[in-house]
């Protein structure tokens, strides 16, 4: 059978960097071929070539679409020739219904007028076909991210594209849609649409791909069938060694496994973190929450602590209210309308970002381009902007040099791939930025970290640095509060797991105690019987 | 982005040259010393004003009111000399307490109420123009009574004696030089990169006889003018503040992603504040310099500054996004402005033209801003 897709010695160079080396990939007719590998190995270099957004001519190599050379100038052309891309950055105007999103740019028509009724009735049954329970006329705006993602998927779908590239489709998704986007993706298929899916979530490619292409510094490693190959060979691929534990929680004071650097320390350690004891880092006591001023509560009746090097993990379903609840504690979300809050000893009634960061509570935010980054600025701007006071020598002046020899420890012990800290993060991969998030908040020095989906959308070789960082803070006599929806990282890397299922505890799990049912149980309300 | 930056620093220079090149042919005396010196003196207002705005460019808002400001705090610092005889610093001291009153309270609204700054400012803009005219009853009122000389008038016709000028140039040229090798010095052992050695004496070289050059230009006609100082003191104090004081990276924070701003623990409605507060101080600082350069407050002063000092800023290649400019840009784009706009009136460029190609030299600066944001 002829590929419905075929590309043939792509190279693309940047200043400095070559994204892509000769790169070969095929796609079949009704297949789904699953591409993996670490940050910056040139997954989304590729899918950008694809996509028409690097334009035919800055690239070197030939790419045939059902047999024919495809030079693609713009995005439009791409979807032209059927190729439609679903990215991690969602394409859907806030202020406009579903309906209207679905329909963006092609809706019914009636004459020069939009046929509304006949875009509504078509909006409601392709919402039904895709198993979601959304009337047609609900803002985008008021979509949960997950949700956003399948109506994204869902108008790509309806456009009869030919290609379906999928970018980290189910980054953001609990488990309950994925299964149903797989299922749509297996009736695709069936139905002879081509998938390209790219994904970190190995399970998952495994569930669904026919193919598995792996790539490594810009360069095709390997191309399996499904069938033939393991998610330990894919990994050995994807990051040129082995690893043996997925999830390397480590209780013990010294990561000694990590090949982590040491952490550096600062010119000038504020001497914040008190020594020993097993008093909590951060207590919380009967905390119940609003949205706005004057609401119902959309928190309630929730009490924990985490102590000195420990990892106390929330998991949920999506929109359960975890990341409000860190948001909360952390001073950026919602009207308190009971309950007291413990940090350090000292109760904590009014959180500000900025207070909490001088008290020693600090987030790294779930959704890192739109609240953790300044994306035009550096690497170096970024790492130091909630730490400033560390570098502000009298009269207010900035010492620069020293700041930059820190940021430069903590890019370094980061390992963040760029050319350096003046780089523009901006155009660094997930995986990357996610790091400067971590290490803006790491220079905070803080006592306890949030961190919100702290590995979303990023790979596995930087997943496990995250993990390395996360005993190394704990290590160091700090606490982490750790949210996750990938219930195998919240089961690997958590001391205790409390599930949130609407706004209450749902259940508290000692690590003895963790099973994926019981957890599940508990995020859908229902104590484990 | 490689190719583009030598052209976009090539750009300004270059268009500058055309400007002087056109006027210069169509009148000799665009050129001549005592030209030069006044454009200085206007360079000096356009530029103070230009490096208020720029701070507030950057965190991605805008101030519509400076204008009016200008007009009205030029004015009442008039009005207590000439009507009410108080000594000229006084008077320019309450003057200067009344704009950080004004400014401090428009930059409260924004923050607080978050109504955006286009409106507020706008409010500004009339309110100001209305109370301006009550305050100098429609009426033109100089700057000093009679013919002394006041520290008011002297700001825009007192000049440096010539030795002294040169030595000032000669001392800040020295400064310059020492802090730039201090500076590389400090990025050296930071492990900063730095130009190369030759790289850096040319710039250094080309810099201090920069300086000395304009003294000695100035001192062939009446000397170096007291507002060039002002200018050059205002930019000092705002190159320092926007890139030596976490003030600075906060206004750059800001404007580049707001929320995560506030999530990085930036007081973001103090930095706003503050920066309106300076805004305040610079609109006060125009207003007595253009009110003493006409040498007396009357309706049509100030009017439009603020649209020349968003050029100057845009031109400068600050973007109105936020985020985004120099000072060093901001410096350029004002001296292009006031060029534009002196060497029009010695061509005795009517009214209406005037007006037509200030909105074209604005318009395309904003396109060209655009243009570059969008890549």
């Amino acid at each position: 059978m002829n590929p419905i897709l075929q590309a043939r010695h792509l190279t693309k160079r940047f200043p400095g960097v070559t994204a892509l080396r000769d790169v070969a990939f095929d796609l079949q007719p009704g297949e789904v071929h699953a591409v993996c590998g670490e940050n910056g190995a040139g997954k989304s270099t590729l899918i950008k070539l694809l996509a028409g957004i690097h334009p035919h001519g800055s690239y070197e190599g030939e790419l045939r679409v059902g047999g024919r050379v495809a030079a693609f100038r713009s995005v439009r052309e791409a979807e032209a020739a059927g190729i439609a891309v679903i990215t991690q950055e969602f394409a859907l105007v806030e202020e406009l219904s579903v309906a209207e999103n679905l329909f963006l740019g092609r809706p019914p028509r009636r004459g020069l007028r939009v046929d509304w009724p006949e875009l509504h009735r078509r909006a409601a049954s392709l919402l039904k076909g895709f198993g979601l329970d959304l009337p047609p006329q609900t803002p985008v705006h008021a979509l949960g991210i997950g949700q956003k993602q399948l109506v994204e998927i869902a108008r790509a779908v309806d456009k009869q594209s030919r290609v379906l590239v999928l970018d980290e489709p189910t980054a953001a998704l609990p488990a309950s849609e994925v299964g149903v986007l797989l299922d749509h993706l297996r009736r695709l298929r069936a139905g002879g649409t081509s998938c390209i899916y790219i994904s970190h979530k190995l399970d998952e490619v495994m569930a669904i791909a026919d193919r598995i292409t792996v790539l490594r510094d810009g360069a095709t490693v390997a191309t399996r069938d499904r069938a033939a190959t393991t998610i330990p060979e894919i990994i050995r691929h994807m990051v040129g060694r082995e690893i043996s534990d997925l999830y390397p929680r480590r209780r013990d004071a010294a990561p000694a496994g990590s090949d982590l650097p040491p952490h550096p320390r600062p010119e000038h350690p504020p001497a914040r973190l008190e020594t020993g004891g097993r008093e909590p880092l951060l207590e919380v006591r009967g905390l119940a929450v609003a949205r706005t001023r004057g609401g119902p509560a959309f928190l309630q009746d929730l009490s924990f602590a985490v102590h000195p090097g420990e990892v106390l993990g929330f998991g949920g379903l999506m929109g359960a209210g975890r990341t409000e609840l860190l948001l909360h504690l952390f001073g950026a979300w919602g009207h308190r309308l009971r309950g007291e809050v413990v940090l350090r000893g000292a109760p904590y009634p009014a959180p500000t970002p900025r207070r909490s960061i001088e008290r020693g509570l600090v987030l790294a935010s779930e959704d890192r381009r739109r609240h953790g980054l300044v994306l035009g600025q550096s690497v170096g701007f970024n790492l130091s902007l909630s730490s400033l006071g560390q570098f502000t020598r009298a009269p207010g002046r900035l010492d620069r040099p020293a700041e930059h020899r820190r940021n430069q420890a903590l890019f370094d012990s980061l390992r963040i791939k760029a050319p350096g800290q003046q780089t523009p993060v901006g155009g660094l991969s997930g995986g990357n930025q996610q790091k400067v998030v971590l290490g803006k908040a790491l220079m905070t020095e803080p006592a306890v970290v949030l961190l919100d989906e702290p590995t979303r959308g990023i790979d596995v070789g930087a997943k496990l640095e995250v993990y390395a960082l996360v005993n190394r803070l704990t290590a160091e006599g700090r606490a982490v509060i750790l949210v996750s929806s990938e219930l195998p990282e919240l089961m690997g890397m958590s001391d205790r797991i409390i599930m949130i299922a609407a706004g209450r505890i749902g259940g508290e799990f000692e690590r003895g105690d963790f099973s994926q049912e019981a957890l599940l149980a508990a995020a859908m309300g229902r104590t484990a019987a | 982005m490689n190719l583009r930056f030598p052209l976009q620093n090539l750009a300004m220079p270059l268009a500058l040259l055309g400007i002087g090149a056109f006027f210069a042919l169509q009148e000799a005396a665009f050129l001549g010393p005592r030209n030069l010196t006044q454009l200085l003196v206007e360079f000096s207002i356009t530029g103070t004003l230009a490096l208020g705005m720029f701070m507030i460019l950057l965190t991605g808002q805008i101030d519509l009111s400076v204008g009016s400001g200008v007009g009205l705090i030029g004015g009442i610092a008039a009005v207590l000399v000439f009507h009410h005889g108080w000594p000229a610093p006084l008077a320019l001291a309450i003057a200067l307490a009344a704009a950080l009153v004004l400014w401090t309270a428009m930059g409260t609204l924004i923050v607080r109420q978050r109504i955006p700054s286009f409106i507020i400012t706008l409010g500004g803009l009339l309110i100001f123009k209305g109370l301006f005219w009550l305050v100098i009853a429609n009426a033109t009122v100089p700057v000093s009574r009679g013919d002394e000389d006041n520290l008011y008038a002297l700001l825009t016709t007192y000049y440096l004696p010539a030795r002294a000028g040169l030595a000032l140039a000669a001392l800040v040229a020295a400064a310059m030089a020492w802090l730039g090798w201090r500076a590389r010095r400090a990025r050296t052992a930071a492990g900063l990169p730095v130009r190369s050695a030759a790289r850096e004496a040319l710039i250094r070289v080309a810099t201090a006889a920069g300086i000395v050059g304009l003294a000695l230009l100035c001192n062939a006609s009446r000397g170096v003018p007291l507002s060039l100082l002002l200018l050059a003191g205002t930019g000092g104090a705002v190159y320092f503040l926007s890139q030596h004081t976490p003030f600075g990276r906060y206004l750059y924070a800001i404007g580049g992603n707001e929320e995560a701003a506030v999530l990085s623990g930036i007081p973001v409605a103090r930095v706003l504040v503050g920066a309106y507060m300076l805004m305040g101080v610079t609109v006060a600082l125009t207003g007595f310099l253009t009110t003493a350069y006409s040498g007396a407050s009357t309706t049509t002063v100030g009017d439009l500054m603020e649209l020349d000092a968003i050029a100057a800023c845009v031109i400068g290649g600050t973007a109105l996004r936020g985020g985004r400019g120099t000072v060093a840009g901001v410096v350029f784009g004002a001296l292009i402005m006031a060029t534009l706009l002196n060497g029009m009136t010695l061509l005795a460029v009517s009214p209406e033209i005037k007006f037509v190609a200030r909105g074209v030299v604005l318009t395309l600066a904003v396109w060209v801003d655009v243009k570059l944001g969008r890549k």
